[in-house]
């Protein structure tokens, strides 16, 4: 992006594109366990992931662009989260929060839990904890981000 | 009067009953018409040679819990919803998890897990190597499969 001395600012399509699309990333209403008590803060006025853009978390997956999996999918939800995910109009992104989403968990010797959500839908970023605090998740928020417009950390 | 095997208190100060499965029902009869009308809980115990059933009942006037148990060697037990209503669901989750037969239960069917579902998961000789998968058919019914399929 460059200014120029009149205030004019250029910048190609695609960056704008990007630039606008991870400034409004909502997520959908979606918690399965514990970990979406921790995902109800970010929303609320102590963490307020507004700032970032997500202001508001819809009630139908045709209106957001996020999911945050927050809590332990077990096998029976499995289909349900697949179907969710593919209700969802693209671009969509997926966010693992938790440990129970990422690898099974503390269920990872059971019968009824998804060894990771990324067998059901793709993931973009992993949040680890059990549960992760709820500035963990808004550093993951701002990595999808910043994965969204291709920039770096490194 | 019914016949108890063996009558202890536990460190909690609850009366533990152990009963042959023949006099199960006489003795949980006895029970409710003294003032022991709640079924709070049904528990199964895998011992490797033989099942436990255990039955948590209060008393809700003088707040006081007892505790039957009773064993079997065939995976069958009586059923007691004759008795109490509640039986029938906690007879149902114990049947899917644990597969013990309530004999006399009106409708003995899998509670948490589809019914294609391969054995009972918190028995001591479910085999977890065997993965086992569940997807949904176009009725939005669940089906277990061992193949992961589409969905995953």
């Amino acid at each position: 992006m460059k200014t120029g001395d009149g205030g004019v600012v250029t910048t190609t399509l695609e960056q704008a594109m990007e630039w606008g699309r991870s400034n409004s990333l909502w997520p959908l209403t979606f918690g399965l366990a514990c970990c979406a008590i921790e995902m109800m803060a970010i929303q609320a006025a102590d963490m307020d992931i507004a700032r970032f853009g997500s202001e508001v978390f819809r009630n139908s997956p045709r209106q957001s662009d996020l999911m945050i999996v927050a809590g332990t999918v077990t096998k029976k939800m499995a289909p349900r989260v697949r179907r969710l995910y593919e209700e969802m109009p693209y671009p969509k992104y997926v966010i693992a929060m938790g440990v129970c989403v990422i690898q099974g968990g503390p269920y990872n010797q059971g019968y009824s839990v998804v060894l990771g959500v990324d067998k059901v839908v793709p993931v973009d970023v992993y949040v680890p904890g059990c549960p992760p605090t709820p500035e963990a998740l808004t550093h993951g928020i701002m990595l999808l981000q910043k994965k969204i417009r291709n920039e770096t950390d490194r | 009067m019914v016949e108890v095997i063996e009558e202890t208190t536990g460190k909690d100060g609850r009366k533990v009953m152990k009963v042959a499965k023949e006099n199960l029902l006489a003795l949980l009869s006895d029970l409710k018409d003294n003032g022991f009308t709640h079924l709070s809980l049904i528990t199964g115990v895998d011992r490797k040679s033989k099942l436990e059933v255990v039955y948590h009942l209060h008393n809700m006037n003088k707040n006081e819990y007892v505790v039957v148990k009773t064993e079997t060697l065939d995976e069958r037990v009586p059923s007691v919803t004759s008795l109490f209503k509640s039986a029938d669901w906690d007879e149902r989750e114990q049947y899917d998890l644990m597969g013990i037969v309530f004999e006399g239960h009106p409708n003995l069917k899998r509670l948490f897990l589809p019914d294609s579902w391969v054995g009972h998961p918190l028995r001591k000789n479910y085999d977890l190597s065997k993965v086992q998968y569940i997807n949904m058919d176009e009725n939005g019914d669940d089906y277990a499969t061992f193949d992961p399929g589409d969905g995953w």
